[in-house]
C-alpha cells in the first residue's frame, strides 16, 4: 500500500490515473480507448479550427480560474465565479448595448464593466464574510442562484430587447466586439487578457505588500491578525477582485463571442473553474497549463460524445477525482519527505 | 390568504424540509466530529441518482411497493459510500476537507450525468420511474410514503440528538469536533470516529437526496438538488451545530422554498424570479443574522 502511494505520489500518478479512468468510462460506455482517446484529441486539437475551440475554452476557464486562485490564496473559498461571472457579463451586455460614446472606448468600458459587476457580487459575499463572518463558501453559493435570477429577471424584462424574440439583450454594435485572433472562430484577444492577468496576479502575489497580505491571510491568518493586517478590508478586497476578474471573463464572452447577453452565457465555466484552479495548484502560471488541459477535455468531450458515444459529462467526474486524488497526492508527498525515524 | 392556502403551504413546508432536514442532520454530524462537509451536495445527488437507477431497474421486478423501497435503502447506502470516500481522504489523507467536499461533488454531479445517458439513453433527466407511494392520507394529500419519511426525519433528529449528547459514543465524537488530540491522549483513535461520523453524514444526506428524487418526485435530473446540501450547510451554522437547532432551521428555509412555490401562482406583484431567489435569500440572511452569537466546534474542518 506504502509502495504504490509512493509511485503514485510522483507526477506520473495523477497523468496515470487520468487516462485509466478516461480509458474506464470509455469502456463503460461501450467505446474503446483508442476510439475515445482519438475522437477526444482529433476534437480538441485537430486542425486550426478545433485548436482555436480549445483555446476558446482555455479562456472561458481562465478567468474564473485566476479570480477563484486569488481569494483560493488568500484562504477565501469563492465558489461563486459562476454567478460573478454571469453578472459580469449581464453588466457589459447591457451597458454594451446602449453604449454611445466614441468606437475605440467601447470595448475598455464593455470590459470594465463586466469587472466591476462581477466584482461588486463577490465584494458583496466578501462584505458579508467581514462584517458578518457569514461562511463564504455557502454564501457565494447561494449568491450564485440569486444571480441567476436577477439576470433572469432583467434580461426578461428591463433589459430585454425589444427585436429579440428570447430573453437577451440588444445586439452589440461591431464597434464593441473583441477582436479575432484567428478569423471566423470563438477565439479573441481576450486568451490574450487572460494570459496578462495571470502575469499580474503572479507579480501581485510575489512582489507586492498586498500579495503578500493576501498570502499571510490564506497561510496564517492568526499571524496576519497580530502583525496589523486589516483583515476585514483584505477579505471584501480580495473577493471583489477575485468576482471581478471572473466578471471580466463574462464581459469578454459578451463582447467577443455572443455580442449580446442571454443567461445561456456560461455552461458552467465557473464551477469546471474551480477545478482548474486547484489543479494548477492556486499558481497563476500552472493555472494558465491547467486551463488549457481542461480546455482539451472541455472541446474534445463533445467530440468524444458524437463519434464515439461516450457521454460528455463523464469529464466532470474525472474532474472531481482529480482534485480528489491531488489533495491526497499533496499529502503523500510530504509524508515522502520526511523520513520514518 | 384563504385557510386553504395556509394548509397547502404547510404541507409544502413539510414537503420541501424533509431532504433538508436529513442533510442537515448528516452536517451536524460530520461537523461535530471536527469534519466540514461541503460534500453533502454530492451526497445528495449520489442518493437521488441511485435510488432512482435502482427503482428503474427492480419495480419491475419486484413490484412497485418493494422496489421503490430497496432503492430509498440503496440511495442510502450510495450516500454512505460517498461519505466514507470524503472521510477516508480526510482522516487517512488529511486531505484539505473543503477541496475534497469540492471534488466529490463534482465526482457525483458528473458521475449522476454520465450514468443517466448510460442507463436511460438521454441526458439531463431520467424517465418517470415507480416511486414510493402508499395511500394518500386524508387531509393533507400526502402519500403514506412520504409521511413515514417525514416522521422518519424527527426519529433522526431525535435519535441523533440523544447520540451526540448522552451516549459515550457521541461525546468521544464532540470531543473529536473539539480537540481530537485530547481523544488520542484518551486512548482512542479520532480517525475512527471522524470516519464513522463522516460516512453517517453521508447516509443522511444520500436518505435526503432519495427523498427527494422518489419521495417527492418520480425522476431525476441533472442539479435537481438545486444547492440544498449547501442550504443544509446554512442549517447546520444557523441550528447551532445541534439537531434540533439543524431540524428548526431547515425548516424554516423549506417554508421558504415552499412559499416561493405556493406565491408563483397566486401573486403577481412580486416577479417571478424574486420569488425564485427567495430561499437562497433567506438562507443568506440567516447566515448573516447569526453573527457573532454561533461557534463552531473548534476542531472543525481542521485534519488530525
Amino acid at each position: 500500500m506504502k509502495r504504490a502511494l509512493n509511485v503514485l505520489s510522483g507526477p506520473v500518478g495523477p497523468l496515470l490515473l487520468v487516462v485509466v479512468m478516461m480509458s474506464a468510462v470509455m469502456i463503460i460506455a461501450g467505446s474503446t480507448p483508442w476510439a475515445g482517446f482519438a475522437a477526444l484529441f482529433g476534437g480538441a486539437l485537430g486542425g486550426t479550427h478545433e485548436l482555436a475551440e480549445t483555446l476558446a475554452q482555455t479562456t472561458a476557464l481562465l478567468f474564473p480560474a485566476l479570480g477563484i486562485c486569488l481569494a483560493f490564496r488568500a484562504g477565501l473559498f469563492n465558489i461563486g465565479a459562476e454567478g460573478q461571472l454571469l453578472l459580469g457579463g449581464l453588466a457589459a451586455g447591457a451597458l454594451g448595448a446602449n453604449f454611445t460614446g466614441p468606437g475605440w472606448l467601447a470595448v475598455p468600458i464593455i470590459l470594465a464593466a463586466g469587472f466591476i459587476g462581477g466584482g461588486l457580487w463577490g465584494a458583496l459575499a466578501g462584505w458579508m464574510k467581514s462584517r458578518f463572518n457569514a461562511n463564504e463558501i455557502i454564501s457565494t453559493l447561494m449568491l450564485n442562484y440569486v444571480a441567476i435570477s436577477i439576470a433572469n429577471y432583467l434580461v426578461a424584462g428591463p433589459f430585454k430587447s425589444p427585436l429579440a424574440s428570447g430573453a437577451e439583450t440588444a445586439p452589440l454594435p461591431s464597434s464593441s466586439w473583441l477582436p479575432s485572433l484567428i478569423p471566423d472562430t470563438r477565439l479573441t484577444i481576450a486568451l490574450l487578457v487572460a494570459l496578462a492577468i495571470a502575469g499580474i496576479l503572479q507579480f501581485v502575489f510575489t512582489r507586492t505588500v498586498f500579495g503578500y497580505e493576501l498570502r499571510a491571510l490564506g497561510e496564517a491568518p492568526e499571524a496576519a491578525r497580530r502583525n496589523h493586517v486589516d483583515i476585514n478590508r483584505l477579505t471584501w478586497m480580495a473577493m471583489g477582485l477575485s468576482g471581478a476578474i471572473a466578471g471580466l471573463g463574462g464581459a469578454a464572452i459578451v463582447s467577443g463571442e455572443l455580442h449580446r447577453f442571454n443567461t445561456q452565457l456560461s455552461p458552467g465555466y465557473g464551477f469546471t473553474a474551480i477545478a482548474v484552479a486547484l489543479v494548477g495548484d492556486l499558481h497563476p502560471l500552472w493555472i494558465c497549463l491547467a486551463a488549457f488541459g481542461f480546455g482539451i477535455l472541455e472541446s474534445g468531450g463533445l467530440a468524444m460524445q458524437a463519434s464515439a458515444g461516450v457521454p460528455k459529462d463523464a469529464i466532470h467526474l474525472i474532474e472531481g477525482i482529480i482534485i480528489l486524488v491531488l489533495a491526497a497526492k499533496r499529502f503523500v508527498s510530504t509524508r515522502v519527505e520526511v523520513p520514518a525515524v | 390568504m384563504t385557510i386553504s392556502f395556509l394548509v397547502s403551504i404547510l404541507v409544502l413546508t413539510v414537503i420541501k424540509s424533509v431532504p433538508i432536514i436529513f442533510a442537515a442532520l448528516g452536517g451536524v454530524i460530520s461537523e461535530r466530529s471536527g469534519v466540514i462537509n461541503i460534500g453533502l451536495e454530492g451526497m445528495m445527488v449520489a442518493g437521488a441518482f441511485s435510488s432512482v437507477v435502482t427503482t428503474y431497474y427492480l419495480s419491475p421486478i419486484l413490484g412497485t411497493t418493494y422496489g421503490p423501497l430497496i432503492a430509498l435503502v440503496v440511495g442510502v447506502i450510495c450516500g454512505a459510500a460517498i461519505g466514507w470516500l470524503l472521510g477516508f481522504a480526510a482522516t487517512r489523507f488529511k486531505v484539505d476537507q473543503i477541496v475534497a467536499g469540492i471534488g466529490i461533488n463534482l465526482i457525483c454531479t458528473g458521475g449522476a450525468a454520465y450514468g443517466l445517458v448510460l442507463v436511460f439513453n438521454q441526458p439531463g433527466a431520467s424517465s418517470s420511474v415507480s416511486a414510493l407511494g402508499g395511500p394518500n392520507l386524508p387531509l393533507f394529500d400526502l402519500h403514506a410514503g412520504a409521511v413515514a419519511l417525514l416522521v422518519f426525519a424527527f426519529v433522526c433528529a431525535l435519535g441523533l440528538n440523544w447520540v451526540i449528547f448522552k451516549t459515550p459514543w457521541g461525546l468521544r465524537v464532540q470531543a473529536c469536533g473539539e480537540n481530537p488530540h485530547a481523544v488520542k491522549s484518551a486512548g482512542l483513535d479520532p480517525l475512527k470516529f471522524r470516519l464513522l461520523a463522516v460516512t453517517i453524514s453521508g447516509a443522511l444526506a444520500g436518505l435526503g437526496g432519495a427523498f427527494l428524487s422518489i419521495g417527492e418526485l418520480n425522476i431525476y435530473s441533472d442539479g435537481m438538488t438545486t444547492g440544498r446540501g449547501f442550504i443544509a450547510l446554512a442549517a447546520v451554522i444557523f441550528g447551532r451545530w445541534s439537531p434540533w437547532g439543524a431540524t428548526g432551521a431547515a425548516i424554516f428555509f423549506g417554508f421558504f422554498e415552499a412559499l416561493q412555490f405556493e406565491l408563483q401562482g397566486h401573486v403577481s406583484w412580486l416577479p417571478a424570479d424574486a420569488m425564485t431567489a427567495l430561499p437562497y435569500v433567506a438562507a443568506l440572511v440567516a447566515l448573516a443574522g447569526v453573527t457573532g452569537r454561533v461557534r463552531a466546534p473548534a476542531a472543525d474542518g481542521v485534519p488530525y
